[in-house]
């Protein structure tokens, strides 16, 4: 029944038309961060222009009260260092006003004294040198104070609550300010370490030492900001600056953590310490060479590129026509790309050019195995266009070979392997050997990995194939690691917890992660351009709305590109932020990984990003939001523009760039955050079938990017095998860019696979199982943060911070809570549903008798989502909607019993509760 | 440490020690001193020769970690300032001084509570007094007393900034108390001397006067 409703929506290869007229493929390099100009120019909102000024008045009159003129580069350093520390001094005062004049006069000195200068250059000098001066002067602590001061201020029960519409720019004055110092100075140093500058080195080092050891008050920086998201989602604080929030939090945790290539050497560091060989693919540099596909990616396509001039009709038809043999001979030959395919495509892709069927066969060539010759190679060959079958060019080091590209013909980049080792999982080795020994033998040896014994010949070659392929996980060990540790608690020896910067994050953040993990989620679905601002109960606006609003045609066309930017600009760091945890946490704990990916999909994290690229893509990925001359620090250095005319307006689409850069990077990072969410998920795969992800992931395949396009094909791929054949006939185009562009998995029939493993009631299970394991790790490593969670979920969200006003995400919060601790919604067993789950799980862990208490366990779990409708698998299939935050979303819905259970519940009742045994001296 | 007569000295002031003989135990020269606390007993020695000698005082020994030094002078400052924060008690009360002002222009908030608030004068002294031995305690930013993380030098200038407002209060407040405390330790003429040599406030910030010929002169003399 689930499938047939899918089978109804498929869609034709539509795309296929503007596929040859979308132009070049996008030149963005997926990294960590823009450049730094640009990070720093977003910062600010446009209309915070006229706060320039002020920065510029409070550095004057301080100047004045020190009978200085008001030049810092005349002073000499002895004379800034003075001017800095009466400053900081300054900051101490208890009277606001002119506490505050300290704070901008800071302010200013951190923006590079952009009045005394005619270039940008001299500005970002002039930033490099005081952000020194002003760190080695405490006063990035000093300004943490200050922040402190300012969440209490916007806390205190005295200040009357504001109405959420009506906060105004005006409301977060200066804690903007404050915010701004912080985020200046952590992403001039985070930037000049980058580069390596040698007199950062030692201040960087400090400056990350600091940020990845709690405030003197306990807190991490890092939770400090989260907190402040919670609370502005909770209402209580309305007029904080969401974007420089988000902004600032997100370069903190960069900076803490590191990014793409501390992930790398972090996760074949941990890789070789629990004695696995080192990655040697690394996703950036091969999809660097891989050419985007706006599907389909034939050989003709790119003929036609080369000559776009050419009968484009025709070759539509042709299309057209080219499609039909080769759907009728994937169907019969019931393998992917097998060579029978081939033949249809390249005898007509030959009426095209001559050497058309070289390429086509060079295209569709089957994998040659890297890992014959020399393994543990990268596969990324790029051979030279026009070789055929023999001419393949050897490439030892695997390196991207760019270079081998004959002059002749440039345009031609046709991958002539694929680009990824194939690889697969002993789990997968196992069933095959299990198939054949059932099949040839007629018995099966559970849990032995190798014995061939009276096999034929070719099942032996088959293994041996499958042996070389086999990847072991970093995940893979560490989970079998807490398997042993379960079995064997006592004799088991774990090694000594190392405070990573992951992990100290995540054992600060573990208290409250599902409060954060909302919330960080509220306010991307917010600043989501699909999304309706009338209806959400937060107001992501507050800190760019001025507070008269626009009179002239020209002032509300740049309010309406200054609230898209806004909006853009915390799309971009609340991404980064969930991509970047998830990363870190992944290779530090799997489990670590898995608990915040949980608590991502309980809040409803996999529809709102699908319902984040169903818009037009393209478009968002084209936006022009920006006003170049508006940005800092152009807008203040040099000859003012006219404000008044219309021009200015329009300057950006003067823009060197065919795209916006924060744009393709947040669709990047919330596409790899959704395959992070998904992957060997069957449950979460299930999800972005009824929620009819296909259509929407197949229009962002319009990007032409090679790297988006690698994520979008991913979820694609995990998904084909559940939307049938009718779906799959017509877009073989989309299946051959998968085919040719994701790893293969071998043994894997990810596209025409029947073992639809597909009841419903599975997938709970499967959801619950991994709740057991994460839960039993957090229970052992984090006995302490773990109760306090439990408690704060048994009490049902009540301690949320003040502002439970009652909206639908609120209840969402409260219901998924009392969800995820497995209270069955019946009153009286809802508060100790949790306590029994602990006690089993506790007794388990110390008794040695985990086998029996964890089945049960996971019995009562799987029992508890059925009755309390975990996954309701008919109301979703029917839903059109999305399940938004409560907003129809699975778990805030009445309880309703099945026919099943209501025949049954005496069962339920005998087995469940009369039959459990509950420890009560243990809870 | 053997002496030649085998007896052992030990440095400590046993308990029933008159007060007259506190501390009194003879001189030892740093290179002897055979202890992670010696730069520690080095100093106070120092004090105990001649508080008034400042400059000789604060004159780094050679080979030694300016970190060190400056964190243990920190510490020795602090120590000393709770018999200033003693006498205060006597006179300065929430009631008479509501606030932490040095000169009437500025009321200085106390960084020691985790959102810096208004304190009366003297739970300012408190408060700043027990956070800095907090802070120049916590494991944390000064594990060893044998070298310093750098990171952690940059915390002795907020220290030393709001330890400075003690002596302001009391001078410009307390001043027959400040006077009688000062003729006794030299403290912040110490401190003064201290803060400009390292450069970890600003001179303007210094507003209490110190006599710089009458104090000055014999510490030059016998540098």
């Amino acid at each position: 029944m689930m499938l047939s409703s899918i089978n109804n929506s498929f869609e034709q290869d539509t795309h296929d038309v503007d596929a040859n007229c979308d132009g070049p493929d996008l030149d963005f390099i997926y990294a960590d961060v823009d450049s730094y100009q640009n990070e720093i120019a977003e910062l600010y909102s446009y209309t915070e222009f006229s706060e320039f000024q002020m920065n510029v008045k409070a550095f004057e009159d301080q100047m004045e009260l020190y009978d200085l003129p008001p030049n810092w580069q005349k002073q000499d350093a002895a004379s800034q260092r003075s001017i800095v520390m009466k400053l900081v001094d300054q900051l101490e005062v208890s009277d606001r006003s002119f506490r505050m004049q300290a704070a901008r006069c800071i302010l200013y000195l951190a923006q590079g004294c952009w009045a005394e200068v005619q270039s940008d250059e001299e500005q970002h000098q002039n930033t490099r040198d005081n952000v020194i001066v002003l760190y080695q002067l405490g006063v990035f602590s000093s300004f943490i104070d200050l922040l402190n001061m300012e969440i209490e201020t916007a806390c205190s029960p005295d200040i009357v609550a504001v109405k959420i519409t009506n906060v105004t720019l005006v409301d977060s004055t200066d804690i903007r300010v404050i915010l701004s110092v912080l985020y200046i100075i952590t992403e001039t140093i985070r930037d000049e370490r980058e580069k390596a500058s040698e007199d950062y080195t030692q201040l960087a080092e400090s400056f990350v030492q600091e940020i990845n050891s709690p405030l003197p008050d306990g807190e991490l920086l890092a939770v400090k900001l989260l907190g402040m998201i919670t609370r502005f989602c909770s209402g209580a604080a309305p007029q904080f600056p969401m974007k420089k929030v988000v902004l600032l939090l997100w370069k903190v945790s960069l900076l803490g953590l590191g990014g793409m290539d501390v992930l790398k050497n972090l996760k074949n560091e941990y890789r070789v310490k629990v004695g696995l060989d080192p990655i040697t693919e690394d996703t950036l540099e091969v999809t660097k060479c891989m050419r985007a596909s706006s599907p389909p990616a034939t050989a003709t396509d790119i003929l036609e590129n080369q000559y776009p001039k050419r009968n484009f009709k025709r070759s539509l038809m042709k299309q057209r026509f080219l499609d039909e043999p080769e759907q009728i001979d994937m169907e019969m030959s019931g393998n992917e790309g097998g060579p029978n395919s081939n033949n249809g495509n390249s005898s007509t892709g030959g009426n095209n050019t001559g050497n058309g069927e070289d390429e086509l066969s060079q295209y569709y060539r089957p994998f040659d195995d890297p890992s014959a010759s020399t393994s543990g190679n990268n596969s990324n060959n790029i051979s030279g266009g026009n070789g055929g079958g023999g001419t393949q060019t050897a490439n030892p080091n695997n390196q991207p070979s760019l270079t081998q590209q004959t002059p002749a013909m440039p345009a031609m980049q046709i991958t002539a392997r694929l680009p990824w080792t194939p690889k697969v999982r002993q789990k997968d080795i196992d069933q095959f050997l299990d198939i054949s020994r059932n099949k040839f033998i007629g018995y099966s040896l559970i849990g032995d990995h190798e014995s061939l014994a009276g096999l034929p010949q070719p099942i032996h070659e088959g293994f041996k194939t499958l042996q070389r392929h086999m990847y072991v996980s970093l995940a893979d060990m560490q989970i079998k690691k807490e398997e042993d540790i379960a079995r064997n608690p006592i004799s088991t020896h774990e090694d000594e917890i190392k405070l990573t910067p992951a992990e100290i994050l995540y054992q600060a953040i573990l208290p409250n992660l599902p409060q954060y993990m909302i919330a960080l989620l509220k306010v991307l679905l917010a600043a989501s351009p699909t999304s309706k601002s009338k209806t959400e109960s937060i107001n992501i606006m507050a800190d760019v709305l001025p507070k008269k609003m626009p009179l002239t045609a020209t002032q509300s066309t740049k309010l309406t590109v200054d609230m898209g930017r806004h909006k853009e600009i915390i799309v971009k760091a609340v991404s980064a932020i969930i991509l970047l945890y998830l990363k870190h946490f992944k290779i530090n704990h799997v489990y670590q990984f898995e608990f915040m990916s949980q608590h991502l999909v309980f809040a409803n994290c996999i529809p709102l990003v699908l319902k984040f690229f169903n818009q037009t893509i393209t478009e968002y990925v084209n936006t022009k939001n920006s006003i170049p001359l508006l940005d800092f620090p152009s807008c203040v250095i040099g000859e003012q523009p006219d404000l008044s005319g219309d021009s200015f307006v329009y300057g950006g689409e003067m823009s060197d760039k065919p795209y916006s850069w924060r744009n393709v990077f947040s669709c990047i990072n919330l596409l790899r955050i959704l395959n992070k969410l998904i992957k060997w998920k069957h449950s979460r795969v299930m999800m972005l079938v009824v929620f009819k992800s296909a259509p929407i992931l197949k229009k962002t395949l319009k990007v032409r990017h090679a790297m988006m396009q690698l994520y979008v094909l991913k979820l694609l791929k995990m998904q084909t095998k559940y939307l049938g054949r009718q779906w799959r006939k017509s877009n073989m185009k989309t299946l051959s860019a998968i085919y040719s562009k994701v790893r293969h998995r071998l043994n894997d029939d990810w596209a025409f696979g029947n073992d639809l493993e597909s009841r419903p009631w599975d997938f709970q299970a499967e959801e619950c199982t991994l709740r057991a394991c994460v839960d039993r790790f957090n229970l052992r490593r984090y006995p302490e943060a773990t109760q306090k969670c439990g408690a704060g979920g048994g009490g049902g969200a009540g301690g949320g911070g003040g502002g439970n006003n009652g909206t639908a995400a609120q209840n969402a919060e409260n219901a998924q809570q009392s969800n995820m601790h497995a209270g069955n919604g019946s009153g009286d067993r809802d508060s100790n549903g949790y306590g029994n789950n602990g006690s089993s799980v506790g007794g388990g862990g110390g008794g040695g008798t985990i086998n029996s208490g964890q089945q049960h366990q996971q019995q009562q779990q799987l029992h508890d989502y059925g009755v309390e409708g975990g996954f309701p698998s008919d109301e979703i299939l029917t839903h059109s909607d999305f399940a938004f935050f409560g907003h129809s979303g699975w778990w805030d819905r009445k309880v309703e019993l099945t026919d099943y259970f209501k025949a049954n519940y005496a069962v339920w009742l005998e087995e469940e509760v009369y039959n459990s045994q509950t420890d009560w001296d243990a809870l | 440490m053997k002496m030649a007569d085998g007896s052992t000295i030990l440095r400590r002031n046993r308990p029933g020690t008159k007060s007259k003989d506190f501390c009194r135990w003879p001189d030892e020269p740093l290179e002897e001193m055979d202890s992670t606390l010696a730069v520690q007993q080095y100093i106070q020695q120092m004090i105990k020769r001649d508080p008034s000698n400042v400059e000789l005082i604060l004159t780094m020994p050679e080979a030694q970690d300016e970190g060190v030094w400056k964190y243990e002078h920190l510490r020795q400052f602090c120590m000393e300032l709770n018999g200033l924060a003693v006498r205060l008690q006597k006179q300065c009360s929430p009631s008479t001084c509501t606030q932490m002002t040095a000169t009437d222009q500025w009321i200085f908030l106390c960084a020691a509570h985790k959102t810096p608030k208004e304190c009366p004068a003297i739970d300012y002294t408190r408060h700043t007094l027990d956070g800095a031995a907090c802070l120049l305690n916590s494991n944390k930013y000064f594990p060893s007393r044998v070298s310093i993380k750098e990171s952690s030098v940059t915390k002795l200038g907020s220290v030393c900034r709001r330890v400075y407002r003690i002596f302001s209060h009391a001078y410009f407040h307390h001043r027959r108390i400040f006077d009688e405390f000062e003729a006794e330790t030299y403290l912040c003429h110490r401190f003064t001397h201290f803060v400009t040599k390292y450069n970890l406030m600003s001179k303007e910030n210094l507003i209490v006067p110190i006599n710089e010929e009458e104090n000055a002169a014999p510490g030059e003399s016998e540098a």
